[in-house]
């Protein structure tokens, strides 16, 4: 195993005043696997996170003089470095982590993107203030409006922009269903240890059930499976009790 | 439960009983279902509800997209997933995730993206089942939309170029259909002995790759040296649709017929292609006969370069 730099450092946008839902949830996962990984690393708030990433999206670290963003790259860089959460599983588990991974980012992260860039009333009220925030008029309503375009065209590509809210939270129901009933009453996905499959889980419900939107109903969804409320808290006290939580 | 319902959506070919991704997991899942279902293949599209396929129609309910149709069908107590554990209905939905995101890209590339396979295959089939003059519009529409997808959901950076974007969604594609045999393992459906809803996605996404004969081939290689994925695709064919494979068997026979006479006219062009090449050279002004041994040589080397450039 190589030896993991003291200076690491990942970097998402401003805490309190920028980043999104989606964004934190993501950043949220990527933490909570490198603390299950026991690597070090510090969280560096800057607000064009955005466009220092390789990939365009958040988070990315810097490691050494490589930076790497999004879970699934970074899962594979810290592999090579020597540290692996999935090495225990064997081969029909690990086809049923990349599937469950797969269906949290196909069904929560895209709810996610579609309430907080196609439901009108978090776009104008959460969205567009939070989004260009760092920025001087007009240029944070320019990029809010951009940003907005590029989600919508995604949306309208993958068939997500005929659903109505409710729909959406009809999806989101049925994926923690799944997850819950996959979960069990286990303490990790996979029996005693955690994999990243936990940390993006994690990441994902963390974020809904302490962000506060509009109204509840996302978080009242994932509110309705007690597993994966405790899920969430277990996590939370094993991972991330000693560090400063802002 | 007593309406009947009918189902809209592309026909079939090459012993499938349709070309279409998300139609064939509709018909697989009424046929494990036992649902009764009239299926209409269009010859025309100006019939269809909408533009979108596959469509079930159950006395005034227009359904559209698959899901919909199989909690439809679930609801009027069709229902195949019934033996299935919550946690194994949870494993359903991920798989189905995962086919989605990973193989359902490198398909529609291969359908419709892939300039050989869409312009010798794909479009001149498509168009031939749509009415004119929509033909001429139909194919590259849903021809603009596979390759907005794809871009959109796999093209950011770092991958900026379409070739760089095809290698990524094929090794993802690969990985996928290796993913979907260690899990398949030796047992004859995903979960047990009765095929059920991912089996009918599963069917419906491999069942196109592995039978339609593209030029350029590259995922249905990968899938046949998975024989178990074979083998759960022949299954399927042979055990739930084989009223329909046999009475299209000498429509197939004849379409085997047709694509040996293509071949055959496809090889004999080829060879004439040759021949006229070789004419050329030696009749090319740059060989003067005064350098005869040099022209041996030459010409040896000049007749391997018109053959390794004719291969595909």
């Amino acid at each position: 195993a190589e030896p993991w730099p003291e200076n690491a450092a990942l970097y998402q946008q401003l805490k309190e005043e920028q980043i999104l839902l989606s964004d934190n949830a993501s950043s949220l996962a990527v933490q909570a696997f490198l603390q299950m990984c026991n690597l070090p690393i510090r969280v560096i708030c800057r607000a064009n996170a955005e466009y220092m990433s390789p990939s365009g999206k958040v988070p990315f670290i810097h490691v050494g003089n490589q930076v790497v963003s999004e879970l699934g790259p970074i899962v594979q860089f810290v592999k090579a470095k020597g540290h692996s959460l999935s090495d225990g599983l064997d081969e029909v588990q690990k086809a049923e982590m990349k599937a469950y991974m797969e269906l949290v980012n196909n069904m929560l992260l895209t709810a996610e993107l579609y309430l907080q860039w196609c439901d009108d009333v978090t776009v104008e009220e959460i969205t567009y203030p939070r989004y260009g925030s760092p920025y001087p008029w007009p240029l944070n309503r320019i990029l809010s409006y951009q940003k907005q375009w590029e989600v919508r065209r995604k949306m309208k590509a993958i068939g997500w922009a005929g659903k109505t809210l409710e729909q959406v939270l009809e999806d989101v129901d049925q994926c923690c269903h799944a997850l819950s009933q996959r979960l069990g009453t286990q303490p990790y996905f996979f029996n005693k240890q955690p994999t990243e499959l936990d940390a993006l889980v994690f990441g994902h419900l963390f974020t809904i059930l302490t962000t506060q939107l509009i109204t509840d109903e996302l978080s009242e969804k994932v509110k309705n499976y007690s597993n994966l409320t405790a899920f969430c808290r277990r996590i939370e006290q094993q991972y991330f009790e000693g560090h400063e939580k802002d | 439960m007593a309406a009947p319902m009918e189902l809209s959506c592309w026909g079939g070919d090459w012993g499938l009983p349709s070309l279409h991704p998300e139609s064939l997991t509709v018909m697989a899942y009424a046929k494990f279902s036992g649902a009764p279902l009239t299926v209409n293949t269009i010859n025309n599209l100006w019939r269809a509800p909408k533009g979108d396929l596959p469509v079930l129609v159950s006395q005034d309910i227009v359904i559209s997209q698959p899901a919909k149709i199989l909690n439809f069908l679930r609801r009027q107590k069709y229902n195949a997933d019934y033996d299935l554990s919550a946690k194994q209905g949870a494993d359903t939905l991920a798989y189905i995730a995962l086919l989605e995101e990973k193989l359902l890209p490198a398909l529609l590339h291969t359908f419709w993206i892939e300039a050989e396979n869409y312009c010798s295959v794909t479009k001149p089939w498509f168009a031939s089942r749509i009415a004119f003059p929509l033909s001429l519009y139909l194919p590259g529409k849903m021809s603009r939309e596979a390759l907005n997808r794809i871009l959109l959901t796999k093209g950011g950076p770092p991958l900026y170029t379409l070739t760089e974007v095809e290698a990524q969604i094929y090794r993802d594609a690969k990985e996928c259909l290796n993913l979907l045999s260690k899990r398949l393992g030796t047992s004859q459906f995903f979960f047990g002995d009765t095929p059920t809803t991912l089996d009918a996605f599963v069917f419906g996404f491999l069942a196109p790759i592995y039978k339609v004969c593209f030029p350029r081939v590259q995922l249905q290689e990968h899938l046949k040296q998975l024989p178990n994925l074979c083998r759960f695709c022949d299954d399927i064919l042979t055990c739930y649709f084989r009223l329909t494979v046999s009475g299209h068997s000498p429509a197939g026979q004849d379409t085997a017929d047709a694509n040996l006479q293509k071949l055959t006219q496809l090889v004999n062009k080829e060879s004439n292609l040759i021949e006229k090449m070789d004419d050329n050279l030696r009749k090319s002004p740059q060989h003067p006969p005064r350098k005869l041994t040099t022209l041996k040589l030459a010409a040896g080397g000049e007749e391997s370069s018109p053959m390794s450039r004719l291969s595909p």
